[in-house]
């Protein structure tokens, strides 16, 4: 029980240390492919401890909206992990809180957390920011269900642990065309949900301002937070799509020291491998017009129904 | 019935490439450029043809590599060449005015799939096939052609149009290759032939378009001449 415990603390932790560190890593294969020099792997590291030694500014129209954003959007961000398989193929103590749909809330309630902070300052730029947010959201909603559908009925069951396992047990369940799909639609989702191009929202240009937009009124520590959230959202999905559809294999069976380690050291290879074709969506795409996000998204919903009616066959 | 008894691995491998082709006949709904139709369309037919290669080696139908040898070079080469000539000769690249976005349209397509899907359905289950990759085959076969009905009525270049109607042609094919493999060589070679005559006819209704109503768009076609 003790051990389960500290497993369970141990997969918040790796979420929440090694987050940054994902997020360096694609900034900077992104900068090599481009022939530049980048800004270094760990500069992420960097911009959350000069963040956290910075003053917070706050504007006259804030109210309390503006200070609980960055708290509870951290906090979800430090909840999900509990429920997915991050380092081991087993439930641990309160795993059981949510299933696939639960995890998916706790996600959004952050998302929706900082679009009211967005708004609550009463600066154009946030409410542009969360306009176009929920937009993207109304856009990104129905595939993302569609996709959770598929994995239910292809693993009958919304636990991801009961998918993991169902995946590595049966190859022929792995290369069904509904597995493959799911696997695309997911993809789609995750460049969407990652602010990567065609959709790439984290920018300081107005034009295509989202993510950034939202959070503009931030400084100091509250700003950190959310920068901080964001890369732990980053780090969450890649561990959903690797863990539970890509890569199902290289958990720990049993909880052992030796294993954990094993299972951290796999998921460095996986976020590699995931990363890498991140890396390549980006080079080989151009952002797409804003009016045109719904190719994407819809194209990813398409896949989703292809996953659903795959799965009615097997 | 083939399709009824087949190896778990095989009927996944069928399975798959039925998908596949179905996949590019989105991919087609889903793009402005008429260069990017005729290459999914060339891809499928691709597609089908390894499917019917497959078929015949698994099913021991051995006339089945001719037709597929057959549709790889008139539906994969001949046709889009064809057709290729034609959009090089109209300096049309593109559709202009929508009528249904392609995001729209992949969306409506989606739900064509679902409706085709609860088609094969019944159908299947009344035949006793539920679950077997026959009514995969069934749901293919109907989406692509629900596919093809809605890029004949949704676009409104004459290209689109032809293009359209030959996704509707593959589907049945498609699903005649699963369902019926032993299907008559006469009647298949028969198809393809009917198939060129199609595109020469649209060839002509094009020239004719451009040479009387001055562009090929459907929906400069408004007045009833009797």
């Amino acid at each position: 029980m003790l051990r389960a415990t500290l497993l369970q603390i141990g997969q918040v932790l790796t979420v929440l240390l090694l987050a940054p560190l994902l997020q360096g890593a694609i900034v900077q294969f992104e900068e090599r492919v481009q022939q530049a020099q980048g800004p270094g792997l760990l500069q992420p590291y960097r911009d959350l401890w000069k963040l956290f030694h910075k003053q917070i500014v706050i504007p006259d129209t804030a109210s309390w909206i503006y200070w609980a954003a960055p708290f509870v959007a951290f906090t979800a961000m430090l909840t999900v992990p509990i429920l997915i398989p991050v380092l081991t193929d087993f439930p641990l103590p309160l795993s059981d809180m949510g299933d696939i749909l639960g995890g998916g809330l706790i996600l959004t309630l952050g998302s929706f957390m900082i679009v009211l902070a967005g708004l609550d300052s009463g600066s154009a730029y946030g409410g542009i920011g969360s306009s176009r947010a929920v937009m993207l959201g109304i856009l990104a909603e129905p595939a993302l269900i569609v996709v959770f559908v598929g994995i239910t009925l292809l693993a009958k069951s919304m636990l991801p642990f009961v998918v993991n396992h169902l995946l590595v047990a049966e190859p022929a369940v792995y290369w069904s065309p509904a597995h493959l799909f799911l696997i695309t639609a997911f993809f789609a989702l995750l460049l969407a949900e990652t602010d990567r191009l065609p959709i790439h929202s984290s920018t300081h240009i107005e034009v295509y301002m989202i993510e950034e937009a939202r959070i503009l009124e931030y400084s100091g520590p509250l700003l950190a937070l959310l920068k901080w959230a964001s890369m732990m959202k980053q780090f969450i999905l890649y561990v959903i799509f690797s863990n539970v559809l890509l890569l199902p294999w290289g958990l720990s069976r049993k909880g052992e020291a030796l294993d954990v380690l094993g299972s951290v050291a796999a998921l460095a290879v996986k976020f590699l491998i995931v990363a890498l074709a991140v890396v390549f969506a980006e080079t080989a795409q151009s952002r797409l017009r804003f009016y045109r996000y719904q190719e994407l998204l819809a194209a990813s919903f398409v896949f989703g129904v292809l996953a659903i009616i795959g799965t009615q066959l097997s | 019935m083939l399709a009824a008894h087949l190896d778990p691995l095989v009927s996944s491998v069928f399975s798959l490439m039925a998908i596949a082709s179905l996949v590019l006949a989105f991919v087609m709904l889903g793009s402005r450029w008429l260069n990017n139709y005729l290459y999914a369309f060339a891809a499928e037919s691709w597609m089908i043809a390894t499917l019917s290669a497959a078929v015949g080696y698994y099913g021991g139908y051995p006339e089945l590599y001719l037709i597929a040898i057959l549709t790889a070079l008139f539906r994969g080469l001949f046709l889009p060449y064809l057709v290729w000539r034609i959009i090089r000769r109209l300096n049309v690249a593109r559709e202009i005015h929508e009528i249904l976005q392609p995001s729209s349209a992949l969306v409506v397509g989606a739900f064509c799939v679902i409706f085709a899907l609860a088609v094969s359905y019944k159908v299947g289950s009344s035949l006793g096939l539920a679950g077997t990759v026959a009514v995969l085959a069934l749901t293919v076969m109907l989406s692509m052609k629900l596919i093809g009905f809605l890029m004949l009525a949704v676009r409104h270049e004459a290209l689109s149009q032809i293009l359209g109607l030959l996704v509707l042609e593959n589907g049945i094919f498609l699903g005649a290759q699963i369902l019926v493999p032993g299907m008559p060589l006469f009647i298949e070679i028969v198809i393809l032939f009917d198939l060129l005559i199609v595109v020469a006819c649209f060839g002509v209704l094009v020239q004719y378009l451009v040479a009387h109503v001055g562009s090929t768009s459907s929906l400069e076609l408004k007045r009833l001449v009797g």
